[in-house]
């Protein structure tokens, strides 16, 4: 069934409903594109404003289509240099190995906390949400990595992140509402143990969940910049891409390393706010291509951690 | 709870001694391993790396020597405390968070309601579903890019380069350039609308959620009354999401004195600091940012999080009563 809601039609029609018009109506479907557009146009903006060429774009005129053609000079420059290509390397390899690491230990732990009737389970799930309002903060957290070696090491951008609270909340909730409990029963009560059921049930029937999760996860240590800035700092060879991204648009000295770097390939200086254009492009490239996955379970992710059923 | 777990509790109650702790301990680790085993990769990361920090709080009332390690170093008893009230930018910055938690909340949460009445209005679904495509995608977008969009967006011009967009309609409009990034007054706004843009989409979700475990008989009812869709809207809509739109109030009081590091961050610059620093930046500033002000830092950071403790507790009993959010 459809589940969206339709409102019936109005028993008595007026004027305004029979030529199919309604002030109501108009306003609604104005405010909500309006928004959506303010949502989508500074992206669309950036790629046209990143492809047109720089004469072009100093004249003003490319704000909704590309005029005077297409270039990619900009991307060249970003592919040639060599910071940007390891960055790349070093936010795929993390991302992968955190994700892998985050959804295994979180999903584990939040199973476990989802069996309630467990002696220490309750306590244990007071322990873990009271972390996400009390934190040790920023200085202790140094201080630790510094004792445990951990500090400008690569995997201090992956360890830290192996339990995340917000995905404990949400997969515990699902595991305690949204599996059917029925099916765990009927395999109980044909003989399976604990290992069996949660291998053989619950595990195939979570897999949606965790694939959604995952991908929530994935993206979260993709955009991560802020273990780096804090806890590397000093290792150009371990920078992750948002890092570099963060650079280029805020630091001017790399951004005129890149410039002048590029005067070899093309005649003239390419404008800092082109560059930062195309950098930005390439940031969202990954993203938008998770997106459509993303958007099909983000209502669900999000709802699977809110409401009970 | 399965059935079985209340066996379990029934047979316990049975007459008798009851077993020690130890006893009925070992009891449940043979009955429960597998689960025990499941938890234990969790309870390792969350005892290494969000316990053993807690610790280091205590440097919040110690004089931190690097050689002697936290436990080693003297206490200095509420010095820190005495110095950090005493700074004049932790004031400014404890005011900017509150004042744009405030703004954040009249402006931003009122969108984030309004928002999803108008899309769960919109009739056709084909638009409807482009919408939210477009309303979503802004919260993937790290604050870095997001950020970068904003500043090219609003950048001022300067020779040899044309301004954003932003100064370009308004030059063409006939009106002077505004360097939005260098304006104290109009900081504290770029954050509330970014804000909104960048999470108004995410937050309607759970509004859309409730609307949809309306009862549609409720709609059809009204209709043969003689209730326009607007009047639907208001008498039916709005008291259904109500309790959900309630409870996000209450979680966003209690973030009161939280602020959002990366939004921050990567917009502001020394320009705005008077009206856009805010304690999550200020507590970077002058410790890892170049200040090295360990124990300030963390008693600042100490006192955060004793206060979001409180307007937590403070608004968790109101929550508690609306059985909607499964936080706890």
């Amino acid at each position: 069934m459809d589940k969206t809601v339709s409102y019936p039609k109005h028993p008595r029609k007026t004027m305004v409903q029979v030529l199919g018009f309604n002030f109501y109506d108009v306003f609604v479907i104005a405010f909500c594109v309006l928004f959506a557009l303010i949502c989508f146009y500074p992206m669309w903006y950036v790629l046209i404003a990143s492809v047109t060429p720089y004469e072009e774009f100093v004249k003003g005129g490319a704000l909704l289509w590309p005029n005077g053609g297409v270039d990619f000079q900009y991307y060249k420059m970003i592919f040639e240099n060599s910071s940007f290509v390891n960055s790349l390397w070093i936010s795929a390899s993390k991302t992968v190995i955190g994700t892998f690491l985050s959804v295994l230990v979180t999903s584990t732990m939040a199973y476990a906390v989802s069996k309630e009737h467990v002696p220490g389970m309750k306590l244990l799930n007071v322990l873990t949400v009271f972390t996400m309002f009390f934190a040790g903060g920023l200085i202790p957290t140094y201080i630790l990595y510094v004792n445990m070696g951990l500090l400008r090491t690569y995997w201090v951008m992956v360890l830290p992140y192996g339990l995340s609270i917000t995905y404990f909340i949400i997969m515990r909730n699902y595991f305690s509402y949204s599996v059917s409990k029925e099916l765990e029963d009927a395999a109980r009560i044909d003989g399976c143990n604990d290992v069996r059921v949660f291998f053989q049930v619950i595990l195939p029937l979570s897999k949606p969940m965790l694939a959604a999760v995952g991908l929530f996860i994935a993206v979260g240590f993709w955009n991560d910049y802020y273990s780096y800035m804090m806890y590397i700092a000093t290792k150009p060879n371990l920078q992750p891409f948002a890092w570099v991204l963060r650079r280029v648009l805020t630091d001017s000295a790399m951004m005129s390393q890149m410039r002048t770097g590029a005067v070899d390939i093309g005649a003239q200086l390419p404008p800092p706010m082109a560059l930062r254009m195309a950098t930005i492009i390439c940031a969202m490239v990954p993203i938008m291509c998770v997106y459509p996955f993303l958007q099909r379970h983000f209502a669900k992710g999000v709802l699977i951690g809110a409401v009970k059923e | 709870m399965p059935e079985y777990a209340g066996v379990v509790k029934a047979k316990g109650a049975v007459g008798g001694p009851q077993p020690s702790l130890a006893a009925r301990f070992r009891t449940s680790v043979r009955k429960y391993w597998f689960i025990y085993l499941l938890a234990i990769p969790g309870l390792v990361f969350l005892l290494v790396f969000s316990y053993a920090p807690m610790y280091g709080v205590v440097l919040a009332f110690k004089d931190f020597k690097m050689n002697k390690g936290i436990m080693g170093s003297p206490w200095v008893g509420l010095a820190h405390y005495r110095e950090l009230f005493s700074d004049p930018a932790f004031i400014q910055a404890f005011k900017n968070t509150v004042i744009i938690n405030i703004y954040n909340l009249i402006f931003g949460f009122t969108f984030n309601v309004f928002l999803a009445l108008m899309i769960n209005e919109v009739q056709c679904k084909p638009l409807k579903s482009v919408v939210q495509t477009c309303v979503y995608l802004p919260y993937f977008l790290s604050w870095v890019i997001f950020a970068g969009l904003v500043q090219v967006f609003l950048q001022a011009p300067v020779p040899g380069d044309v301004g954003g967009v932003v100064n370009q309609v308004i030059m063409s409009l006939g009106g002077e350039p505004i360097d939005f990034m260098k304006r104290p007054d109009l900081f504290r706004g770029i954050l509330v609308v970014t804000n909104i843009i960048k999470t108004a989409g995410y937050s309607t979700i759970i509004y859309l959620a409730a609307v949809a475990s309306v009862d549609l008989s409720l709609y059809e009812a009204a209709a043969m009354d003689g209730a326009n869709r607007r009047d639907m809207m208001f008498h039916i809509t709005l008291p259904r999401i109500m309790p959900s739109v309630a409870v996000m109030f209450l979680l966003n009081i209690s973030q009161l004195f939280l602020s959002n590091f990366d939004q921050v961050y990567n917009l502001y610059n020394n320009f705005v600091l008077s009206t856009g620093d805010v304690l999550s930046t200020y507590i970077y500033r002058i410790s890892l940012g170049g200040g090295g002000e360990f124990e300030i830092s963390t008693a600042a950071n100490l006192l955060l999080n004793v206060m979001g403790l409180i307007a937590l507790a403070f608004t968790n009993r109101f929550v508690k009563k609306m059985d909607v959010m499964g936080i706890f």
